[in-house]
């Protein structure tokens, strides 16, 4: 547990001393910001619902997934690049707690980010207050969704960085997995067969999205993204662990 | 049984990669309190077997053993009692010179109350208390290197492996180094890697020679540097008055220079105390018969004399190189 400890806090600290760190949180928050304020000025004419108005933008997912490309892609391929994963991985730690922290470092980048936006919650709620119809449910199954969802590709762009020495490779191969998984839906037309349409459904980020911030929380969704982030992890472990075999 | 002299125990060890072969089956010991160096041109396999050492990457066949741990099966242990300095120093440029060894010490287990004494000691042996509070990725790389030495050393390892400490450095931080690692040597034991032969001479008391993932000598840096110099190195092991048999030797035609040192187990013989002498000399020259004539003249004892086989020249093109420059 210190070495976990140890090591998320050398991790957590080092986005915050280059400036790619600050960089992503100020372009997240402006893209993501701009694109709230132009729904909110839409939903004066026509009714928009509160979980659409936070989670419904397409700039605000386009941003948090390039985000967790550039937050993922440095935790091992800058180690690997650089070379300190060997100071690192012949120091007493073993690599599940390595990958465990490099983890939790990532994660924890993504809820400070995501903390400002708690303010888009407070300036609905003003607008809602009156009327007192305002239903939290949305909201926190919404950032429950995002926050899922930003384990799962967390934990898919750490195993990319695992396979790489270079960020630039770990950025792309980690935007392109998301994109695939997250637009899975889509893919269903050019496929024509029920049994994948129906799988394809099951795992496109879209439609979690949509359910999740109307308020229902899909219990197969939670379980799809959770098991896929243990599964990444693992593999995360076991392609550290190759450097023993290879 | 485990011999308690025995720190690194190195067995048949291999290691292939998809690109071919690094290491190609070697063997050695290495003693507690020794300093060992691997030379050998870039490609000879050094980097490889310390990372196996130092459990970074894992054997194909063979095996090493730590005070008798096997670095694979007890790796958390063996991590425990090594201290190791990769090639080019790896270190995270964004953090300052103690916040990183403090960050290094606290991983390696080290208990906070031991951890600032032991902070202060590393930073006066490795003269970095004046940058104690700088950003590493300013410093100059004889900081780097002495920052990943303080590291090396932060836990009190007994066995510090070393990969190419002194590469990339200018002469006055390879001196700095160098003296530095030779005060480690006096506590800790070192096995150090360099394809500098001068460096393997001034630090190491047995040097081991690779190439092509293999070990083609094994010996004393001054018997090896006579190899390399092109030169017939004469080892006769004598019993007799130190001096005389010196002088003698000295005399010898061909004989360009003797040196002596005790030999193993040197008990005393009734013709005085038993020496082992190396002699240079010349590449066509082989004094051996003259040495067993004059030791029959003089009534001493003569145990061993052999001519060290040169197998060296055409494998070392580029040491070589290096002891040429050095000479100069």
């Amino acid at each position: 547990m210190k070495n976990l400890l140890l090591l998320l806090r050398r991790q957590f600290l080092a986005y915050f001393r280059a400036p790619l760190g600050y960089a992503v949180i100020i372009v997240f928050l402006v893209i993501s910001g701009f694109s709230f304020c132009r729904l909110l000025s839409q939903s004066v004419t026509e009714q928009i619902q509160v979980g659409d108005l936070l989670f419904g933008s397409a700039y605000f997912w386009l941003m948090f997934l390039v985000t967790i490309a550039l937050i993922t892609m440095p935790l091992f391929a800058e180690e690997r690049h650089s070379g300190t994963i060997e100071t690192l991985l012949t120091a007493p730690v073993t690599d599940l707690q390595v990958v465990l922290a490099k983890f939790a470092a990532a994660f924890a980048f993504i809820i400070v980010m995501l903390l400002p936006t708690l303010a888009y919650t407070a300036i609905i709620y003003m607008f809602h207050a009156d009327a007192g119809q305002f239903s939290f449910r949305p909201v926190i199954t919404g950032y429950f969704i995002v926050l899922l969802i930003g384990a799962f590709y967390t934990a898919f762009g750490l195993l990319m960085s695992s396979l790489t020495a270079s960020m630039v490779v770990s950025a792309i191969l980690c935007f392109i997995g998301m994109s695939m998984t997250f637009l899975a839906e889509n893919l269903q037309y050019a496929l024509r067969n029920a049994w994948l349409e129906r799988m394809l459904a099951q795992i496109s980020s879209i439609q979690h999205i949509i359910d999740f911030s109307h308020g229902i929380l899909d219990s197969q969704a939670v379980v799809f993204y959770l098991s896929g982030t243990i599964l990444f992890l693992y593999l995360a472990v076991k392609s550290l662990e190759s450097r023993l075999w290879r | 049984m485990k011999d308690k002299r025995i720190i690194i125990k190195v067995d048949n060890l291999t290691k292939r990669f998809s690109s071919g072969v690094a290491v190609d089956g070697i063997s050695f010991e290495v003693q507690r309190g020794e300093m060992l160096g691997l030379l050998g041109p870039n490609g000879a396999g050094k980097t490889t077997t310390l990372r196996i050492i130092a459990g970074y990457l894992a054997a194909t066949d063979g095996s090493v053993k730590i005070d008798g741990l096997d670095v694979l099966e007890r790796s958390h242990d063996v991590r425990k009692k090594i201290g190791y300095l990769p090639e080019h120093v790896p270190l995270y440029p964004e953090m300052r010179v103690d916040e990183y060894l403090q960050f290094r010490a606290r991983l390696k287990d080290l208990s906070r109350r031991r951890l600032r004494a032991r902070l202060d000691e590393v930073k006066s042996l490795c003269g970095l208390h004046k940058v104690a509070g700088r950003i590493i990725g300013r410093l100059s790389r004889g900081y780097h290197q002495r920052i990943g030495l303080a590291d090396a050393l932060i836990n009190e390892p007994e066995l510090l492996i070393l990969d190419e400490p002194t590469i990339g450095l200018d002469p006055n931080q390879i001196r700095t180094i160098r003296e530095l690692v030779k005060t480690l040597g006096q506590k800790h034991t070192v096995v150090l890697s360099t394809h500098y032969l001068s460096e393997a001479e001034m630090l190491c008391e047995r040097v081991l020679i690779l190439n092509h993932g293999r070990i083609v000598a094994s010996d004393s840096p001054s018997v090896l540097t006579g190899l390399l110099r092109n030169k017939n190195i004469i080892v006769a092991e004598i019993g007799g008055p130190h001096a005389e048999v010196s002088a003698a030797l000295r005399g010898l035609p061909g004989v360009t220079g003797v040196m002596a040192g005790p030999c193993a187990g040197a008990e005393n013989n009734s013709a005085g105390e038993w020496n082992c002498y190396t002699l240079e000399c010349g590449m066509d020259a082989d004094p051996r018969g003259d040495i067993f004539a004059l030791a029959a003249r003089h009534g001493w004892t003569l145990r061993e004399l052999k001519m060290e086989p040169r197998k060296l020249e055409d494998a070392f093109a580029e040491i070589t190189g290096h002891v040429e420059m050095d000479l100069k």
